[in-house]
Order: structure tokens, then C-alpha cells, then sequence
């Protein structure tokens, strides 16, 4: 074993990678392909990393190989360490060729994950005027419901939607400083808007399959997004003019409108009456609700309290709460809520 | 010595497939001759100071294409040219985010965690959704990219912020001005680069969502 430790050690002082395979002279006189590969490995055409490795490889063997020159061990000894070293360099150059592999290997299979996403590809494929179509027709209720009438399935048009909601969310929640303790505005905003639209979706799907509606997830998801056009109309209209009754009209008006249509839709879809009335009920319900619950919970400002507002960049704690009509009370303890934390 | 398996090989011109790529070996085993040297140049640690590249092109920072791009985005009007997105550039929306961020703070608002943020999400969401629209994908660097360059003229809004208050009728209409011109700008570059012609208003209400949150942050 003295034989290639010598020859590694005579070898390794000019080139550390090729010195290596010294040491496999005497045993593989053959040539087996296992060798080549070896050879071939460090052969790189020209990639920097193998490179980088072959450079750190031969640096670190040539300090090495000082260190154990001072050291003046024992020939065997050294030879043979020498030896299981040169076999460990080249094996270390194997190992990070063959994480790079497998790196590499689960990135791709990580990046082919998202060819799911390829899933929803013709859910967007629109036209503009497909999109403003479909708007407009969101705000007129279907008279024909004695047939099946037909949803479009796109997720591009509900998707603009949800996030326009998120963005007058955003704006009304500014404009009244409104204070989130536990979160952020924008995470309490799209937690909202987006869990409405899945939630309530996911709900009334599972609804319309106990009470056997024809109706598809998609369609579903789709048939909420486009209802929420009114809602953003009412929310952005009313979180910029502050009269309260204007503020009922446009829900019962713009909000109705959108719930008769969803409902319309969805009864022409079902069959039997008390499945209709749970179904369209239910829906009917959330929808109006979730448009209240919008208001009063994120723009707290009265409209009697913003009346007295001169100019902008009022701060805060100088609201006095004069003259508000007659609200419910818990609008007004929040509001006092409000004003008390401010101070 | 010659490796015996390098021998072989030469002698009797059989070649195993691994090397059919490679160039013929002419040197001795032992010494390493300038055919093993790779011939990227930034890894040959050994070589001359004067060999190397400049660093500012080294980085990928080059100035005369980063302003050609701004120019792109500042004249609204200007039909884009589709391939000046070929080359991911991150230098220059770097210098605008953080340009941003100083004129926020200029006015007092400290929100370099909103800008960072809101840009990281707004960028995957727009990567997500023009993967989703257009027919050749897209990568993630270009819109990272053209959104950050779009991002200019909401530097100018800032600016405006730090002297004037937005919250009043004259800052309403600048803001919604400015919203418009930079996905107006976003669009049409997204539209030229990826060929999505007749789309420019559904691409375009996307990037007003996107830089509406900007602006939110800068007015308020």
C-alpha cells in the first residue's frame, strides 16, 4: 500500500485533482469505466462551479500537503492518509456534483408545481368588452327562470373585483384612521374580502350540492365575484359622501339589484321550493349582510362628526362627537372606543 | 506517465461518448494546459487585473439602457419597444423603490417595510396573473423589472407630498393622474413584450390596483 501513497505523495505537489487517480494505477489496470467517469468528471467543460471546486481542492491539498511535510510522520502512516485523502478530495468533488444534481433536481420539480397553476389558464382568457359585458349584466336580474341560465366561468373578472374591494377597503379605512389593534390594515382588508369570496362561495356550493342545484364550484366563484360589483359601487360612493340614508338606499337599490340577480340565477337552477328558498335565502342573506358589515366596521367616522371637519390632516383627537343622529348603539361605542384610544 | 486509460483511448481512437463533447486532449496528464482552463473568465482567479471586466459590467449595470428605459416610461405616449424588457434589470427599480422610501421620508413616513413589502407581493401577483393571461410566459425578473421602472412618476407624487398635502381636491385628481400614467406605461410595455394585444385595459387595472396602494401609502 507504501506504492501509491508514494506516487500520490510525488504526484499531488503539481496537480492536486490529477494526482489523485495516481493512486489507482496499480489497481485498476483495466481502465473500467468507473475510472473514466471520474476523469471525465473533472474534465468540466468549463462549468465555474466544478471549477471552483477543482481550484479549492488543489489549494487546500497543497497546504495540506506542507502541513504534513513539516509534520514528518511516518512514511506509511502518511502515505496512506495521503491516499484515503486523495480518494476523499475526489469524493468531495462527487458529493457537491451530486447535491447540485439533486438540488437542481428539486427545484425543477418545485418550479413543475406551478404548471398547476396552468390549471386556471383559460379561466382568463377574456376581452375587455367580454368584461364589461359581464359587469353591466351583473346589475340586471334574469326574468327567464324557468330554464337554466348560463354563468360565464371566468375567475379574471371576480379576481379585479375582489381586489377593487380590497383597495376601497383600504381607502376607507384611511380616510376614517380607522385603528386595527391585532394586524395590519391591508391583511385585515384582503383577509376579508378574499374570505368572504372564497368562504361564502365554498358554502353555498356545498348548500346548492345538498340541495341539488346544477351550479360549479367555478361558477359559483364567479357568480359571488361579479355580485360584489355592487358592492364596491355602494362602498365607494358612501365611504366618500357621509349621509347616512344615502347610504341605506344604495344598499337596499345597488345591493338588491346584485342579490336579485345571483338569487335569479341560482333559482333557475334548482329544482323544488323549499330548496330554493334555503338556497337563494341563505345567499340572499350573507350578501346584503356582508355589504352592512362593511360599512360599520370599517369606517367608523358618522356623518355628523365629519360635518364639523374643516380642512384636511385634522388630527384625530379633535373630533367631537356633536350632533349625530340617531345611529345604533354599538356604532357609537365604538366610535367613543375610538376616540378614548386616540387620546 | 500517461494515465492508462487516457493511452488506450489515443492509441486505438475509441472514444467514449462522455468525451465526444470535449476537446481532444493534447497535454500531459499531469500538468494543466490552457484547453482545461474554463473559458468564462470570472473564475480563472489567476489571471491578469488588467483582463478583467469592468465591474459595472461585471454587476449588469448598464447605465445608457437603464436610461433609455426611463425615458420609455416618462413619455406615456411613445410606442414601446418590446425587446428592451429582454434583459432582467434590477439596478434601476432598486434606485427607484429606494428613491421612494427617501422622499416618503422626506415627508415624514417611515415606510421602507410597506414599499418592500407591498412590491414583493404586487410582483408575484402580477407574475402569477400574466402567466395566467398571456400565450408566452413571462419571468418573474421582467416584472419585477417593468414595474419597477414604472414606478417613477409615483416618485414624483411623494415629492409632491412632502411640501403639499394630497388630501384635498387638486391631490385627488394628481393622484389619480399619476395612477394612471404609470400603469398606463406598465401596460404598454407588459403589451409589447408579450404580445398581448387588445388586453392593455386588463393589464393595465391590475397595475392601477398595484400602484393605488402606492399611492395610499404616499398621500395618507
Amino acid at each position: 500500500m507504501s506504492a501509491p501513497g508514494a506516487a500520490a505523495a510525488g504526484g499531488s505537489g503539481r496537480s492536486g485533482a490529477t494526482a489523485d487517480w495516481g493512486g489507482f494505477e496499480d489497481n485498476m489496470q483495466g481502465g473500467g469505466s468507473a475510472v473514466i467517469d471520474m476523469e471525465n468528471m473533472d474534465d468540466t467543460s468549463g462549468s465555474s462551479f466544478e471549477d471552483m471546486g477543482e481550484m479549492h481542492q488543489r489549494m487546500k491539498e497543497e497546504e495540506e500537503e506542507e502541513e504534513e511535510g513539516e509534520a514528518g510522520a511516518a512514511e506509511e502512516e502518511d502515505g496512506e492518509f495521503l491516499g484515503m485523502k486523495g480518494l476523499r478530495g475526489q469524493l468531495g468533488r462527487q458529493v457537491a456534483d451530486q447535491m447540485w444534481q439533486v438540488g437542481k433536481r428539486q427545484a425543477s420539480r418545485a418550479f413543475s408545481l406551478y404548471a398547476n397553476i396552468d390549471i386556471l389558464r383559460p379561466y382568463f382568457d377574456v376581452e375587455p368588452v367580454q368584461v364589461r359585458a359581464r359587469l353591466l349584466e351583473s346589475m340586471i336580474p334574469v326574468k327567464m327562470i324557468n330554464f337554466p341560465q348560463k354563468i360565464a366561468g371566468e375567475l379574471y373578472g371576480p379576481l379585479m373585483l375582489v381586489l377593487t374591494l380590497v383597495a376601497i377597503l383600504l381607502h376607507g379605512m384611511k380616510t376614517s384612521d380607522t385603528i386595527i389593534r391585532e394586524g395590519t390594515l391591508m391583511g385585515t382588508a384582503i383577509g376579508t374580502c378574499f374570505g368572504y369570496w372564497l368562504g361564502v362561495s365554498s358554502f353555498i356550493y356545498f348548500l346548492a350540492y345538498l340541495c341539488n342545484a346544477q351550479i360549479t364550484m367555478v361558477q359559483m366563484l364567479s357568480l359571488l365575484g361579479y355580485g360584489l360589483f355592487g358592492h364596491c359601487i355602494t362602498l365607494f360612493v358612501t365611504y366618500n359622501i357621509h349621509f347616512h340614508s344615502l347610504f341605506y338606499i344604495f344598499w337596499l337599490g345597488v345591493g338588491g339589484l346584485s342579490t336579485l340577480r345571483m338569487v335569479a340565477v341560482l333559482v333557475s337552477r334548482t329544482v323544488g321550493h323549499t330548496q330554493r328558498l334555503i338556497l337563494c335565502g341563505t345567499l340572499a342573506a350573507l350578501h346584503m349582510l356582508f355589504l352592512l358589515y362593511l360599512h360599520f366596521a370599517y369606517h367608523k367616522v358618522v356623518e355628523g362628526i365629519l360635518d364639523t371637519l374643516e380642512g384636511p390632516n385634522m388630527p384625530p383627537f379633535q373630533r367631537v362627537a356633536r350632533d349625530i343622529p340617531v345611529v345604533s348603539n354599538a356604532v357609537l361605542n365604538t366610535t367613543a372606543k375610538a376616540i378614548a384610544l386616540t387620546l | 506517465r500517461q494515465y492508462g486509460g487516457y493511452e488506450y483511448s489515443q492509441q486505438s481512437g475509441f472514444v467514449p461518448p462522455d468525451m465526444m463533447q470535449q476537446q481532444p486532449y493534447t497535454g500531459q496528464i499531469y500538468q494543466p494546459t490552457q484547453t482545461y482552463t474554463p473559458t468564462s473568465a470570472q473564475s480563472f482567479y489567476g489571471s491578469n487585473f488588467e483582463d478583467e471586466p469592468p465591474l459595472l459590467e461585471e454587476l449588469g449595470i448598464n447605465f445608457d439602457h437603464i436610461w433609455q428605459k426611463t425615458l420609455t416610461v416618462l413619455h406615456p405616449l411613445k410606442v414601446a419597444d418590446g425587446s428592451i424588457m429582454n434583459e432582467t434589470d434590477l439596478a434601476g427599480p432598486m434606485v427607484f423603490c429606494l428613491a421612494f422610501g427617501a422622499t416618503l421620508l422626506l415627508a415624514g413616513k417611515i415606510q421602507f417595510g410597506y414599499v418592500y413589502g407591498i412590491s414583493a407581493i404586487g410582483c408575484l401577483g402580477m407574475f402569477c396573473l400574466l402567466n395566467l393571461m398571456s400565450m408566452t410566459g413571462v419571468s418573474f425578473g421582467c416584472v419585477a423589472s417593468v414595474l419597477g421602472y414604472c414606478l417613477l412618476p409615483m416618485i414624483l407624487l411623494s415629492t409632491f407630498a412632502i411640501v403639499f398635502s394630497l388630501q384635498g381636491t387638486i391631490g385627488i385628481i394628481l393622484t389619480a393622474g399619476i395612477i394612471g400614467w404609470c400603469s398606463f406605461s406598465a401596460s404598454k410595455i407588459f403589451i409589447s413584450a408579450l404580445a398581448m394585444e387588445g388586453q392593455q385595459l386588463l393589464v393595465a387595472y391590475p397595475c392601477a390596483l398595484l400602484y393605488g396602494v402606492f399611492a395610499l401609502i404616499s398621500v395618507f
